[in-house]
């Protein structure tokens, strides 16, 4: 668990930088079009929650239930928003990417040691992802059946 | 690269047992209920097909592009048996994992350096399986733009969506205005010359649903329209006759006029959400 205090730690106090970078990958990659146009101001704070959530998200004792809550509101922020469901996705996996270069920029995983600490960090982070990606999709149908009146098979 | 090599061995070797396993656990995953009541003879071939093309598409110098065309198969596939995007996203999410459950159980990381390779290794399947993520959702996206396109057949053809200012936008407002004059003669021939309030007034509501259908929340001005001018009819040529009726009518063309405006609205804010990313 030190390694990802480590990283946690990380993330928080260097959440503005890394959302900056953040915004500056999401609007010029060719997977997030919907993004391209969107001002800077308006993308680094959606970044900043994300990673001063992270500390939250990352060490809940029920992870499952802690993603539901934030990632379902991510889903419907999005939604509200007009993004197209997989551009949604794939923004949020570019935040989760964005911690990894600026971890990698920081070196905070060097020694043989921290190596293993690495994989720690990395399993845990997927797997809160693995949840976002399910909460995320459910959401989005959930709000499109709204809207149709009738389930379509998202 | 060689540690990654071992894993992709290992799963070559093992694609068997590591699919019955997957196919063991998302049988009974309360995240995957569609596959609940798909036998596991059925499910094992899929996992053996994915973790087949693992090799192929973890060492590609191009894993976007070798992805796309096995994940778009994939989304396709599970669409076809009304597996929801959550589920089908979740079960690939579960064939990743019992890679690593497995590469585990045989514990082929176990020195420094074989730590540093399953990084390695770690990195490229999660990079895999990001594009996997975007490609099955934008596929499920498509496929699902597809069926309601095909759904919505008939009010797509009412609907005659085009740019704005192109010719069928020029129809639409002669064809309204053609219907609002009709529908004005037709109230004035009824009330002024016949004197009477009967059933015309349903007729009033094909350019009150066409005006909503095409315009939305804007074509609620029509059965505004429609409404005060029959009250207003009314009150000229019907006077001995109750007005509660044409009150009545008047609400209900504007209750109709913003139903339909706000499906309508719906069609395309959920045809935006389906709108392929490129």
């Amino acid at each position: 668990m030190v390694a990802s205090m480590k990283l946690i730690d990380l993330v928080e106090n260097h959440a503005e930088k890394i959302a900056a970078q953040w915004s500056k990958i999401v609007v010029k990659n060719p997977f997030t079009p919907f993004y391209h146009n969107k001002p800077a101001e308006k993308l680094i704070p959606q970044g900043v929650r994300f990673y001063r959530k992270f500390r939250k998200l990352f060490l809940e004792p029920k992870p499952v239930e802690a993603s539901d809550g934030y990632f379902s509101r991510y889903a419907e922020e999005r939604y509200k928003e007009g993004v197209p469901l997989q551009e949604a996705i794939y923004a949020l996996i570019l935040m989760r990417r964005q911690i990894w270069l600026y971890a990698e920029f920081q070196a905070i995983f060097s020694t043989a040691v921290e190596k293993q600490q690495a994989i720690e960090s990395v399993t845990r982070t997927m797997l809160m992802f693995d949840y976002a990606m399910y909460f995320i999709t459910k959401k989005y149908r959930e709000l499109m059946k709204l809207e149709w009146f009738e389930a379509p098979n998202t | 690269m060689s540690g990654s090599l071992k894993l992709v061995n290992l799963i070559e070797t093992h694609a068997e047992p590591i699919a019955r396993q997957w196919a063991r656990d998302v049988r009974k995953n309360p995240r995957t209920p569609s596959y609940h009541n798909i036998p596991e003879d059925k499910l094992v071939p899929v996992g053996v097909k994915f973790y087949d093309n693992f090799k192929q598409m973890f060492f590609t110098d191009k894993p976007a592009d070798t992805s796309q065309q096995y994940f778009a198969r994939y989304a396709e596939e599970h669409h076809a048996r009304n597996i929801p995007l959550n589920e089908a996203l979740y079960s690939l999410i579960m064939m990743r994992r019992h890679i690593w459950l497995y590469a585990e159980f045989q514990t082929i990381f176990i020195s420094a350096v074989e730590q540093k390779q399953a990084v390695d290794s770690l990195v490229r399947t999660i990079l895999m399986f990001d594009y996997a993520i975007f490609f099955i959702s934008r596929r499920y996206q498509e496929l699902i733009r597809q069926s309601i396109e095909e759904k919505l057949g008939v009010v797509n053809v009412l609907r005659m969506e085009s740019p704005p200012g192109t010719k069928s936008g020029n129809y639409k407002s002669a064809i309204m205005v053609l219907l609002v004059f009709g529908a004005f003669g037709l109230t004035y021939y009824y009330h002024a010359m016949l004197g009477q309030n009967i059933i015309f007034t349903h007729l009033l509501y094909i350019p009150i649903v066409l005006a909503s259908i095409w315009w939305k929340k804007k074509g609620i001005l029509v059965a505004a329209c429609l409404g005060v001018y029959l009250l207003l009819s009314h009150l000229l040529f019907l006077k001995g006759m109750t007005f509660t009726d044409d009150i009545i009518r008047a609400v209900m063309f504007l209750v109709i006029g913003t139903v339909v405006a706000f499906l309508s609205e719906g069609i395309t804010r959920a045809e935006e959400l389906y709108k392929p990313a490129n």
